[in-house]
């Protein structure tokens, strides 16, 4: 038997980014062509965003107290212990929400996602769907990229308001702020160039984890050990995709609103 | 190697092409270099159950794969129905699968969805069917042919691997395939339920008129289900023949798969 050839790394890595650039042209082609499976994708905004809002609510809500307790003695020492809830809200909204609730559903949805589809393969459920005439592509992967998409920046919304609740319980652990004082201040301190941008970015932040997510399941080895290296590399790959976004926004965000 | 033919009067190659559901000629395949399947040659006739025999890692899963075309060959003429695999378009691949069915070793079930579910998605998604009672008639009739209509609403991860198997043939039948490709079908079963699903796939043959290739080891299987058998090693095909013809042969070869067989 001839000996195997070596792939050098260089190329396979350029084969993997012409996998991904394939992946993504077949995800948006199969948007449009075919039936679109409405239950399936329903189903996945159910299991991705409901069955996600305990841990989003819990983490965000703790993020909201912890940030409070952090920021009272600071800003207090230079006297401005009223532009706490502002702080926090500005904070908030603008960049720990969106990247911690990203990094959250990259850690539980995307490695879902990975493990189950790579888990698919193995079984020879994706191969038994492609033999059948039926295309997982549309089945299982437009779906759940669809449904992180607009889901992630829902769970966000929520993890902004239920932080910001936790803003307001743990400044009154302290202090005495009435909950209408605290939010007429919260809403006055954010505008549209805060919201709007955070807003936007987890648009793309709940597309990396459907994309990422699909992809590394997708293009899992036939082994069961695979099952579980496509779900590390999905969160892996899907967390830092999310800091690479959040740095490009910031850029964008600032050229647009804050020059 | 050489290519031994111990049962040349049963090797009746028709005249003409009628007949000839699948026709392989110089199949090639290689996974870097790794040449797993090196010169195929074979022909299919309808109604025909061929089962092909051989070692593991001998290439018969990889064949029955680029038949579907799930793998890509990299020589030599693949035609099912007379069109050639290789040159087909998308569209064309799909319609030629819906007219091969192919039951994988695990059964390979959608794991998230019942039986039923399971059954219902090639006729939703692959022959657009809408009507529901339709849709249960049929899903009820596939499963009582295989004698599973009591799972029809269990999720897969509570049926035994029998059941799986009989399940997942349910979902090949289902769509009326003109050909069925069995990858080890009685694999990691028990020595009845083997015998089961050997003598389902002759019932099925029979009932539905189904061209069949079957890959497996267990020599039971091929004695129930082959009209005709074909070992492989190494890529290629060392003989051919019906059950009784390769029982007789002196090839060492042959004679290993049949040692335990009285």
């Amino acid at each position: 038997m001839a000996e195997e050839i070596a792939i050098p790394s260089w190329k396979k890595w350029f084969e993997g980014i012409g996998d991904q650039v394939g992946f993504f042209i077949d995800f948006f082609r199969n948007i449009f062509t075919g039936g679109f499976e409405w239950s399936e994708f329903v189903r996945q905004c159910y299991e991705i965003g409901y069955r996600s809002i305990m841990l989003v609510g819990i983490t965000s809500f703790i993020m909201g107290v912890v940030l409070i307790l952090q920021l009272r003695p600071t800003l207090i020492s230079f006297g401005a212990a009223s532009m706490l809830p502002k702080t926090l809200a500005v904070s908030f909204i603008r960049e720990i929400g969106p990247v911690i609730i990203g990094l959250i559903c990259a850690g539980k949805v995307a490695s879902s996602i990975g493990a189950e589809l790579g888990s698919m393969k193995v079984t020879e459920q994706l191969d038994a769907m492609e033999v059948s005439g039926a295309n997982p592509l549309q089945y299982l992967v437009v779906t759940r990229i669809l449904a992180t998409t607009i889901m992630v920046p829902i769970l966000s919304i929520i993890g902004d308001v239920i932080g910001l609740f936790g803003g307001f319980l743990a400044l009154n652990l302290r202090d005495n702020m009435s909950f209408s004082l605290y939010f007429t201040k919260v809403i006055a301190s954010i505008d549209f160039s805060d919201f709007l941008p955070a807003l936007v970015k987890t648009i793309f932040f709940g597309f990396a984890i459907g994309f990422v997510g699909c992809y590394k399941g997708f293009h899992s080895n036939k082994g069961t050990e695979s099952v579980g290296i496509a779900a590390n590399s999905a969160v892996v790959t899907a967390s830092l995709w999310i800091f690479i976004i959040d740095a490009i926004a910031v850029q964008i965000t600032s050229l647009l609103f804050y020059r | 190697m050489d290519e031994v033919n111990v049962d040349t009067e049963k090797k009746s190659k028709p005249e003409s092409r009628e007949g000839i559901v699948i026709a392989i000629k110089g199949l090639k395949k290689s996974f870097g270099a790794k040449h797993v399947l090196k010169d195929i040659n074979l022909e299919v006739k309808k109604g025909e159950n061929v089962v092909i025999l051989g070692r593991s890692g001998t290439g018969k899963s990889v064949a029955i794969q680029c038949i579907v075309g799930l793998l890509k060959p990299d020589g030599g003429s693949l035609k099912v129905f007379g069109d050639e695999v290789a040159g087909m378009t998308d569209k064309e691949l799909k319609q030629l699968r819906i007219k091969i069915g192919f039951l994988f070793q695990s059964g390979a079930l959608y794991d998230s969805m019942t039986v039923r579910e399971n059954l219902e998605f090639p006729l939703t998604r692959v022959l657009k069917i809408k009507d529901q009672q339709e849709i249960d008639k049929r899903v009820e009739e596939a499963l009582d042919s295989v004698g599973l209509l009591e799972a029809i609403d269990k999720l897969p991860s509570d049926l035994s691997g029998g059941m799986r198997k009989r399940a997942g043939l349910a979902r090949t039948i289902i769509v009326n395939p003109e050909i069925i490709l069995y990858d080890e079908p009685t694999t990691g079963l028990d020595p009845i339920t083997s015998r089961e699903i050997s003598d389902l796939i002759t019932s099925i043959q029979k009932k539905y008129k189904t061209s069949s290739i079957i890959i497996t080891h267990d020599m039971e299987c091929a004695r129930i289900a082959s009209d005709r058998m074909l070992i492989m090693d190494d890529g290629v095909f060392i003989a051919e023949g019906s059950f009784d013809g390769l029982h007789k042969s002196t090839n060492k070869t042959v004679r290993e798969f049949f040692k335990d067989i009285l």
